[in-house]
């Protein structure tokens, strides 16, 4: 009987014997299929966290970047880049929205411009926590501004961090540092 | 043809006065760092992206200025991305003029407004030259046989 139903799992199944004839051992393989895992559980950025101070924290960390200023756009991939991120643009707040989806998300971070025409950062944050209840990428802010509100604000549409421009390298990786580790703290406690 | 040591010479000194005389700034000096083998071009890249949007940015700027009613809001909006841009790429003298050219743009002051327009135009035609003359330069020494030294 077990011979069938592994075979019906298009399986094989054998028993080997020893010199005296008795059952050693049962052998069964089977086969299965790898499942693509969509949805990336916050878990996932633990890889980041405890890592000592190098840049290796930052390899393989999926950025999505949306600003619609096309010199911005290529610099601060650059810039994330060489801190070891993954990054894909993005020209507009539409655009983003789009990339992140209402399902998956592959994405670990979403850096965003606040001054975007059509859809600002703000909004576009706003979304972004309204329908990402279960995976919810870490947000930070791009800004010119110092203002104190505009901080406050980033804050309480639900962003992690915020990161003035123009951008340097050290500020940049300052902050993303930062947020990750209090995402980390978060999920510890 | 000058000897590749001449031309480095020349080319620390050019370097060094655009950033005395504050043409430039360290955001394009981290332009040059982010530059690797991965790519060897980035800094012309994002140098030339910068010129073909400004010269579109500094055409509209003109177009919505010479409307019967102003809109400033608009004009506002194409300063503040030059200002941006100018910013990320290290070209401090437009970065500065648009600063002020925003304040007009709050005041709704068209004088002012016209003023900066022009000298922003101004500033941008000098640091274009300005680079690519450092490009050029650039250029020189790789076919000399050199490679561009690092500035700190």
């Amino acid at each position: 009987m077990c011979k069938k139903l592994v075979q019906m799992m298009q399986g094989k199944i054998w028993m080997s014997t020893n010199s005296q004839g008795y059952i050693q051992s049962t052998s069964l393989v089977l086969r299965f299929q790898i499942q693509q895992t969509f949805n990336r559980p916050m878990f996932d950025l633990t890889n980041f966290i405890d890592q000592p101070k190098s840049n290796s924290i930052f390899r393989g960390l999926q950025v999505i970047l949306a600003d619609d200023d096309g010199v911005n756009r290529m610099v601060t991939k650059k810039l994330l880049e060489k801190l070891g991120c993954q990054v894909t643009t993005v020209s507009s707040g539409f655009e983003c929205l789009s990339s992140l989806g209402p399902t998956m998300s592959p994405f670990h971070v979403v850096i965003l411009d606040l001054h975007m025409p059509e859809m600002d950062g703000f909004e576009v944050a706003t979304r972004i926590r309204k329908f990402r209840s279960r995976n919810r990428p870490l947000i930070i802010a791009l800004t010119a501004s110092a203002e104190e509100q505009v901080w406050e604000r980033c804050l309480q549409v639900g962003m992690n961090g915020v990161i003035r421009k123009p951008v340097l390298l050290r500020g940049l990786e300052i902050e993303l540092r930062t947020v990750l580790q209090r995402a980390g703290e978060r999920l510890s406690s | 043809m000058a000897a590749v040591s001449q031309l480095q010479r020349q080319f620390i000194e050019y370097t060094t006065s655009l950033y005395n005389e504050g043409y430039l700034d360290d955001q394009f000096t981290q332009l040059q760092k982010l530059q690797d083998e991965s790519n060897p071009e980035f800094v012309v890249e994002v140098v030339s992206l910068f010129f073909e949007d400004s010269e579109k940015l500094l055409n509209n700027l003109a177009t919505a200025l010479q409307q019967k009613i102003v809109d400033y809001k608009q004009v506002d909006s194409h300063v503040h991305q030059f200002k941006g841009s100018s910013s990320s790429i290290g070209a401090q003298r437009v970065t500065n003029v648009c600063v002020h050219f925003r304040n007009y743009c709050e005041e709704k002051n068209l004088d002012g407004c016209l003023r900066c327009l022009q000298q922003v135009k101004h500033e941008y035609i000098l640091v274009r030259n300005k680079l690519e003359a450092l490009f050029r330069l650039e250029q020189q020494i790789l076919q000399a046989g050199g490679s561009i030294p690092m500035m700190e």
